[in-house]
């Protein structure tokens, strides 16, 4: 008899809670879900998807917002926050254009100054935040402003124009390709890989989880969370650079107000990718799913002909869901561990 | 005992002549504090006296302003927690320092990640966790979400992570404040294992049974200053104590006849809370709690941390949803769904940390108590400060000038200010979470003088602490609460420290043997 009743009970408790975990395994990966959904959606209501052309298209757009998400993701991660990107996209560009244009230095020197240039920037952000003690919010706001003026002031506000015609190879940065793929493609599948790398197998990877988690606990248990929070931002400011060049060498020019409000995608992708603006909980290659649905859906909603005003408003929707879907997960979490951990215990005593 | 006594020679780590400064105190004056090699050598002290700011010095979190720190004789530079760990100095803190988003092993070698060929080596760092666990006699998985734990299992980890990097010298601040009776013991366990491996151990408690269980060597701080030393065999319960208090505590209370009244003013019928994880914090359920409050009683809650003890006082504030239960106040049942309705109908609470959740640092004195006014239009300045005025002067707020920054205080006389703010909206009911945390001893004895003539005055006051010696003093009735449960309900004479500790540590033995009969 009471064995019995204890039978029910447990049975009875354990279909809400199998029904509860396959609810948060769905959530968990929802960007992965959702971008599915928008390929089948956009492949069978648009005759041309699926053709090779389009996504050769589609993958330079989302190689610049993946390319940008991989750095926003890692200051995210430990709790930062970069809102100078786009402008270090406008000033690396200028500065490679500044150099192409008015000094004989060549390609190399060129690519290497708007990279140096760029990620200076990036220290100048771990500079304020982690000595000077702003905010992150107010640092990268400043740098936003200083990195898009310095960008105004090396050409007087003009575009640089025609920068491959004395150097041809610079088109190749945005425009080569290397074994049939393209080179932002390529640039791409590195920086995910060296990122993936380090979030996943390097004791820095864990310390920026750390820092983001519990930043006090971090710097108790011994890690140097200055020197963790200045490499998130150089990295960040380095992989904007990367976009700058690219961009430039795609229009063959370089234009000041390049890249604004591109830092607001990278943080939409990352987030999208259910990364915690918290800090210390997410994944660096569910930043670049999140960039992929961003990527993808405005490039369907172009061919489908939607107006660039309805483009906006879905994309917001679409941004706000995913953070209310991430509370849901939250919740959903917080009442499902004590359950689960309980379960473990139970099982531990009976054995 | 005589190897005991002959590394009481043996001098492992000095700190010489430390003194730090705190805005408004000093938190050390100009100690010499001597640590001898492989004893268990314990620090003692009442809240406030020093004893996490001596240990937080030894590991590197805070620098002496003046003074040094010799490791076998030579001086070293502690400027980081970093630099401790590597001369082998390991600290289990006070406060959890646990990265709750990370996995067991992860925390343990949060700092000190093992690698190979610069990647991590993650099997190396499991199969290490795995053992420093098992040392511990813990069923603990290292692969566990560190967020997912119960409070004792997290403030193993720091345990853990200690024994894994095979320190020399380990520093326990407090280690068993949230342990249960069976995690205890196997850190007592433990602690004798590693005493044998020679292993320097620097143990901090308030529980005085313990620390005469455990201890070689005692060192008593108070207020700053070191006020005795002395081996195991010289030391008793007794010396501990008037070293302690400095021989007055009997006076530190005047007795105060106890003339509580019989009307019952809060009564509390199957209250029921649910318990909740996330990521900043963890709620402990509370199961069925009954108990009424008479009109001016003193009423403590004891109990270990994770009891329930500050989710019971924020249900009855409105700052925490009940799940089930009813509430009267002067048998008027209650619906309480916010804070403000319960100041409305005359409950208020002072939280139990004052930085975070009581004062706004950066407001004067004067408008942090009047934060309390209700509604939306400022009440007339004169008649606000004839009430504020009032309410300084009984609570004897010091200094007298309103317009200071509260920052600028000391803790007693913040946490009076709170005190106050609360007396502005003229409650029925005073809840208070640990209503000395962070205050030296002087105000201490202040508060409790104030909560004693409050409660005179009529008004009934429920405080929560996790000191004994505070509970038994203050309280007319103690509720010891456990797992989210009363466990008992004690009064008058029989609150003693043996039986509050008694009631309040988890029963092991029973609940397994109850466990066993279920399934047998």
């Amino acid at each position: 008899m009471s064995t019995n009743s204890a039978l029910a009970t447990s049975h009875a408790e354990r279909l809400p809670l199998s029904w509860a975990r396959i609810a948060l395994t769905l959530l968990r990966s929802r960007a992965a879900l959702v971008l599915v959904l928008l390929l089948v959606l956009f492949a069978s209501t648009i005759p041309s998807y699926l053709t090779l052309t389009n996504f050769s298209i589609l993958s330079k757009h989302i190689a610049v917002a993946a390319i940008l998400a991989v750095g926003t993701s890692f200051v995210i991660l430990a709790g930062g926050i970069d809102l100078s990107i786009g402008s270090v996209v406008g000033l690396s560009g200028m500065v490679a254009g500044y150099m192409l244009l008015h000094s004989n230095s060549g390609i190399f020197i060129a690519v290497l100054a708007a990279l140096f240039i760029g990620t200076a920037v990036g220290a100048l952000n771990g500079w304020l935040v982690t000595k000077a003690g702003v905010a992150p919010f107010i640092a990268t706001l400043g740098t936003l402003y200083i990195a898009r003026g310095a960008g105004l002031l090396l050409s007087g506000g003009k575009t640089f124009p025609n920068l491959a015609s004395n150097h041809p190879p610079f088109s190749m940065i945005g425009q080569g390709t290397l074994f049939g793929v393209s080179v932002p493609v390529w640039l791409v599948v590195i920086l995910f890989g060296v990122a993936v790398l380090i979030a996943i197998r390097t004791p820095l990877g864990r310390h920026i989880y750390a820092v983001g988690g519990n930043e006090r606990a971090a710097q108790l248990a011994g890690i140097s969370v200055g020197r963790v929070k200045l490499f998130t931002y150089l990295f960040s400011a380095f992989c904007a650079s990367i976009v700058g060049l690219v961009i430039a060498s795609q229009l063959e020019a370089a234009h000041p107000a390049t890249g604004e409000s591109f830092e607001l995608n990278a943080i939409a992708a990352v987030v999208l990718g259910g990364t915690s603006l918290m800090g210390g909980r997410g994944s660096i290659l569910n930043s670049l799913i999140g960039a992929c649905v961003i990527g993808v859906l405005a490039d369907g909603l172009v061919m489908l002909g939607v107006s660039e005003f309805w483009q906006m408003v879905i994309k917001g929707l679409v941004i706000v869901l995913a953070v209310a879907m991430d509370q849901l997960q939250q919740r959903l979490q917080a009442r499902l561990l004590p359950l689960l951990s309980a379960k473990q215990s139970t099982q531990t005593v009976t054995a | 005992m005589n190897a005991a006594l002959n590394s009481q020679t043996e001098i492992i780590l000095e700190a010489r002549n430390i003194t730090r400064f705190y805005p408004g105190n000093v938190a050390l004056k100009d100690i010499t504090y001597r640590v001898y090699r492989g004893c268990v050598n314990v620090l003692i002290g009442e809240n406030g006296a020093g004893k996490s700011t001596l240990m937080r010095i030894l590991s590197g979190v805070e620098r002496p302003d003046l003074g040094e720190i010799l490791l076998h004789g030579a001086p070293v530079k502690l400027r980081t927690p970093g630099d401790a760990s590597r001369l082998g100095i390991a600290i289990v803190h006070q406060e959890l320092s646990v990265m709750q988003n990370m996995i067991v092993s992860d925390n343990i070698f949060a700092g000190r990640e093992l690698t190979h060929s610069l990647l991590l080596d993650v099997a190396s760092q499991n199969t290490r966790s795995a053992h420093a666990l098992q040392q511990l006699k813990q069923n603990i998985s290292e692969r566990a979400q560190a967020g997912s734990l119960s409070l004792g299992a997290r403030q193993l980890i720091e345990l853990a992570r200690s024994l894994a990097h095979s320190a020399s010298i380990l520093i326990l601040d407090e280690p068993t404040s949230s342990l249960s009776n069976a995690e205890t013991e196997a850190l007592f366990d433990v602690l004798a294992e590693l005493k044998s491996a020679g292993v320097t151990i620097i143990y901090i408690s308030h529980r005085l049974h313990e620390l005469l269980h455990l201890g070689d060597h005692f060192t008593v701080l108070r207020s700053g200053s070191i006020v005795g030393e002395g081996s195991r065999n010289e030391v008793t319960r007794q010396w501990i104590v008037d070293r302690m208090t400095g021989g007055n505590r009997s006076e530190a209370l005047a007795m105060r006849e106890k003339a509580v009244s019989q009307e019952v003013m809060l009564a509390v019928e199957n209250l029921s809370v649910s318990a909740s994880t996330s990521s900043t914090e963890t709620c402990s359920a509370l199961h069925e709690i009954s108990f009424s409050l008479h009109k001016g009683e003193l009423l403590g809650i004891y109990g270990l941390l994770g009891a329930g003890r500050t989710e019971l006082l924020e249900v009855l504030a409105g700052a925490r949803k009940r799940e089930s239960g009813i509430v009267r106040l002067n048998e008027t049942p209650l619906h309480i769904l916010s804070v403000e309705d319960a100041l409305r109908v005359g409950i208020a609470l002072v939280p139990e940390d004052r930085q975070r959740d009581g004062l706004v640092q950066s407001l004067t004195v004067r408008e942090n108590i009047a934060l309390a006014g209700g509604g939306w239009s400022l009440p007339a300045k004169s008649k606000e400060d004839e009430q504020m005025r009032g309410v300084v002067e009984a609570l004897n707020i010091v200094p007298k000038n309103l317009e200071l920054p509260v920052s600028s205080l000391s803790g007693g006389n913040q946490q009076k200010v709170l005190i106050a703010r609360c007396l502005m909206r003229e409650p029925k009911v005073l809840l208070l979470d640990e209503p000395t945390r962070g205050v030296d001893v002087g105000a201490r004895a202040e508060i409790y003088r104030t909560l004693q003539n409050l409660a005179a005055e009529g008004l009934s006051i429920l405080f929560t602490s996790s000191e004994v010696d505070e509970t038994r003093m203050l309280a007319d009735r103690v509720l010891v609460l456990r797992q989210g449960r009363i466990a008992a309900e004690i009064s008058g004479e029989q609150i003693t420290d043996d039986a509050l500790f008694s009631a309040a540590s988890p029963q092991v033995q029973n609940i397994s043997s109850t466990v066993v009969g279920v399934t047998a």
